[in-house]
């Protein structure tokens, strides 16, 4: 019994005493720190993506609780999160229309041939650093899926040698755009509904030689659009991203190769003829 | 000096903390993905095993050791309340030396961020001081006991790192991907480690 | 005079070279076709803006593209004739590049308003380095660095030595071995114009010691023009620039420099004989050797082609192929580029045309590494090329750059030996790229 109180009185007795200088240290030495930083990168997806084109996510937070950035810089929250951060820190959330990647080619291994026999690293820069690739159209999809590694956040998927991206996981933070070799990613806004899925310049026949899905410059779609809506560029058909095209557009058009078309449809077309292949 | 030569070889190699004692173990699988984190929680493992060791032989050597003469119930010794009253000196140490270096080093609190807080609760540290006090190795001894632990910590630490960041460039089977692969590579090098078992 | 080397670079391979296939049959005129295809950007460096249209009439050696900068070279007419189509052909590179065709009238006729020079040693450095810039040459020895670039070192570089290069370590190649055996004074004239534009006394020219033939004629003719006959060991890659400098002068090129850092200006003996013909004779650069070799080929050998040609009319000089080979070369089997279309054409820097065999190129399928160090003790820049290779293999580019992948030759001795068949010069060039675009996404100018 008596040993126990001494013990109890030893221990309460030192750790009041240590409590205390730990207290006076704290209040004698205290630094000020924003708490909110932490708060706040607790609120941020935690990707690190680098999207808002700071070092990460921590780095973004401390940026917001300096007032320096918007919370809707950051592409990979929801726009509910993008609201709660602005709420939270009571500044507003910035504008912006969220926007997701598009790889703009539709030559899968059925409908686009191969002009040589590649056997080297699996990667698009690679491959197209020898001989520019092998596929044989020279501006489509390598499909060696090096952007499919570069996404944070997986929403890239090679579908029958084509990198196709599900627009509703990507979020737009764009570290696929520069990997791509053949600058096939482009970032539109997420509301568009139509996309033109070939990128070559060339002629139609020269394109139509390599890939039967390409756009061959037909101008059908730029007819049955709206003014300014679908722009040519040389052979090639463009989606206006400033002036978007409806889903409609795809019907009435009836695309000759099908390249025209929705990014939906543009998924299941494509899952369609891997199951073929 | 033979002592000395004795505890440095044995705390660093013969009787490393993590690869022959098993202590530590959390760390040594949790921040060892990357060499330049293992460095910095090595650092703060010597930082803090070396303060420890000083201040708990120091308690140990003049309060815990020492009979105390009691009126009514005779002489009693208090070495029953070792662990406790290390846990408390060692947290609150590590407490006051994160409230210091945030004060007075921010560049070295940045560097050792996260891991000062997280040793606080390490069975290495206060393995160490009790090991300090079964040995009943002088304060002197003590602390160059613990500074070469925590070197010997630093060495499993950084040597497991430096594996680990070569196996993620390897081609491992599938289910032996991420800690498995891991585990056993542990396992191998702390086979590795008894060669050094009857050095000293 | 006759030198031996001063000193021997570490690794190397010795591939077995094949030269004989097509070393013993003299350079042949090759015949006038009907079209060519000339390919506007022929150089590293801006490219040229073209000065001619469809239809207009072209003498032969008549600029149909002029520089677009200083570091760029002019483009000529290889043949008399009018301009056909101006349109995108296959490039060595795998990629389409704009060109010229231009349709033959037969008659070959010259017109390329550039006056010989024959009084070159008393004609001032300067008129001569814009000859050179004016002919279109460029490194002949595959680079295809514009000449007069290279001899216009910066005032603070003290430049005291030229070498020639005349290693042809390339396995099958003999383009330069034919040329140094029946074109010995132009080459050595060549050299001491390119003396006289830097103003230098030491001229070498570094042989492997597998031509002695070569060397020997070389050294005959040699005297009058003070340059010194450099024997060297044979090794691949003894051509290389920083190891040709080694060999012959002992002078190590500083990590991340150039040869002129090392007070050194190497050039090809093909560009010297090209600079001959452009200042004694007028000619600027429209045709060059080019060995046309490998086991399928009927009748190996080099032919004096011009540039613009594609490469099937070359290999049908050469009487065609006796079976279907596996793939199509330009350049020696060690550092050329596979080709996917036989329609590219000759170019300024077409060494070679090789073909070779099926069995010679089995495909193999890159295996982990498992570190044997072979690869290490065979390259010649002392980089640890299999580790590397690891790095980038798992996008670990900085890794790479602090392990100086970035100095790399490419010269693929590392791939030659690999027993995991690791494609590592693939590796290292994607890691290249990787960093540069890195580099310049980082500061933007």
């Amino acid at each position: 019994m008596g040993t126990a109180l001494i013990a109890l009185v030893l221990l309460a007795v030192t750790g009041a005493a240590l409590g205390v200088i730990i207290g006076l240290a704290g209040k004698f030495f205290a630094v000020k720190t924003d708490p909110r930083i932490e708060q706040v990168t607790e609120m941020l997806p935690g990707a690190n993506c680098g999207g808002c084109g700071r070092a990460g996510c921590a780095d973004f937070a401390k940026a917001l609780c300096a007032g320096e950035a918007a919370p809707a810089a950051c592409p990979a929250s929801s726009p509910e999160a993008v609201e709660q951060i602005a709420a939270f820190l009571g500044i507003s959330a910035g504008g912006g229309e969220k926007k997701v990647a598009v790889v703009l080619c539709g030559g899968d291994k059925t409908h686009a041939g191969q002009a040589a026999h590649y056997n080297g690293v699996s990667d698009c820069v690679s491959a197209s650093l020898i001989g520019g690739g092998a596929k044989g159209c020279t501006f489509g999809c390598l499909g060696l899926a090096s952007c499919v590694r570069a996404c944070p956040f997986n929403a890239i998927e090679l579908v029958n040698g084509l990198a196709i991206v599900h627009n509703e996981i990507c979020t737009g933070c764009g570290n696929c755009v520069d990997k791509c070799p053949r600058k096939l990613i482009k970032l539109v806004p997420k509301t568009s509904e139509v996309h033109v899925y070939c990128s070559s310049p060339e002629k139609g026949p020269t394109k139509k030689k390599v890939c039967s899905a390409a756009c061959i410059g037909c101008r059908k779609c730029a007819k049955n659009a709206e003014e300014g809506q679908v722009e040519m560029q040389g052979f090639l058909a463009r989606v206006n991203y400033n002036n978007p095209p409806s889903a409609g557009l795809v019907e009435a058009t009836g695309c000759p190769t099908g390249c025209l078309r929705t990014p939906e449809e543009h998924y299941r077309q494509e899952t369609a003829t891997q199951e073929v292949a | 000096m033979h002592d000395y030569l004795q505890v440095t070889v044995g705390a660093v190699l013969v009787y490393n903390f993590v690869l022959s004692r098993f202590l530590g173990i959390c760390p040594f699988l949790g921040v060892s993905k990357r060499i330049d984190t293992a460095l910095g929680m090595s650092g703060a493992v010597i930082f803090v095993m070396t303060l420890a060791s000083m201040a708990t032989a120091a308690v140990f050597h003049l309060v815990l050791s020492k009979p105390v003469e009691i009126a009514g119930l005779g002489t009693i010794k208090l070495e029953f309340l070792q662990i406790l009253l290390f846990i408390l000196i060692i947290a609150a140490l590590v407490q006051l030396v994160e409230i210091m270096l945030q004060k007075f080093s921010p560049p070295l609190y940045n560097a050792l961020g996260i891991y000062l807080p997280l040793i606080t609760t390490n069975c290495a540290v206060l393995g160490v001081a009790t090991i300090n006090a079964q040995a009943t190795y002088s304060v002197w001894l003590s602390t160059i006991n613990g500074f070469f632990s925590g070197v010997g910590f630093a060495v499993a630490l950084v040597l497991f790192a430096s594996l680990r960041e070569r196996l993620e460039m390897a081609k491992v089977p599938k289910p032996f991907e991420g800690m498995a692969i891991a585990l056993i590579t542990a396992g191998i090098l702390a086979m590795a480690f008894m060669g050094f078992s009857g050095l000293c | 005079m006759e030198e031996v080397q001063k000193k021997k670079f570490t690794g190397g391979i010795h591939p077995k070279d094949n030269k004989e296939l097509s070393s013993g049959s003299a350079i042949q005129n090759a015949p006038l076709f009907e079209k060519y295809h000339v390919i506007l950007c022929q150089h590293i460096g801006a490219p040229p803006k073209l000065v001619v249209k469809t239809g207009d009439t072209v003498k032969k050696g008549q600029m149909i593209a002029e520089p677009g900068g200083f570091v760029s070279a002019p483009v000529h007419s290889p043949t008399s004739g009018t301009i056909g189509k101006i349109f995108d052909v296959p490039g060595p590179s795998g990629v389409n590049q704009e060109a010229v065709e231009i349709i033959a009238d037969g008659q070959d006729e010259w017109g390329s308003g550039l006056d010989p020079i024959p009084d070159w040693q008393n004609t001032a450095p300067e008129v001569l380095k814009e000859r050179i810039a004016k002919a279109g040459i460029v490194g002949m020895g595959g680079a295809a660095f514009p000449t007069h670039v290279k001899l216009s070192p910066p005032p603070a570089k003290k430049i005291d030595t030229l070498i020639l290069n005349g290693a042809e370590c390339e396995p099958y190649l003999t383009a330069d071995h034919r040329l140094m055996l029946e074109r010995p004074e132009a080459i050595l004239e060549g050299a001491s114009i390119m003396a006289r534009v830097l103003g230098i006394k030491n001229v070498y020219i570094g042989i492997e010691s597998n031509k002695p033939d070569a060397i020997a004629g070389l050294n005959a003719k040699s005297e009058p023009y003070k340059v010194n006959v450099v024997t060297l060991k044979v090794r691949y890659p003894q051509g290389g620039e920083k190891q040709l400098i080694y060999a012959v002068t002992g002078r190590k090129v500083p990590q991340g420099m150039l040869p002129m850092d090392a007070g050194c200006v190497v050039q090809n003996v093909g560009t010297a004989a090209a600079i001959y013909d452009a200042v004694t004779q007028g000619r600027p650069l429209v045709e060059r050797v080019t060995t046309v070799t490998g086991e399928p080929v009927v009748n190996p050998g080099n032919w004096l082609v011009r540039i613009g040609t594609p490469i099937a009319d070359v290999i049908r000089l050469a009487g065609g192929v006796s079976r279907t080979p596996g793939k199509v070369i330009l350049g020696g089997p060690m550092m050329g580029f596979a080709q996917k279309s036989l329609e590219v054409p000759v170019m300024k820097n077409t060494s070679g045309i090789l073909l070779l065999d099926q069995v010679d190129t089995v495909q193999f399928t890159s295996q982990p590494c498992i570190r044997c160090g072979k690869c290490i003790d065979n390259c010649p820049m002392d980089l640890l090329c299999g580790t590397i290779s690891c790095f980038i293999e798992n996008e670990k580019f900085d890794k790479a750059e602090e392990l100086h992948v970035m100095d790399c030759l490419e010269c693929g001795a590392c791939a030659y030996d690999c027993p995991a068949h690791r494609p590592l010069v693939q590796h290292v060039r994607r890691a290249k790229a990787e960093i540069r675009a890195r580099k310049a996404k980082q500061n933007p100018k």
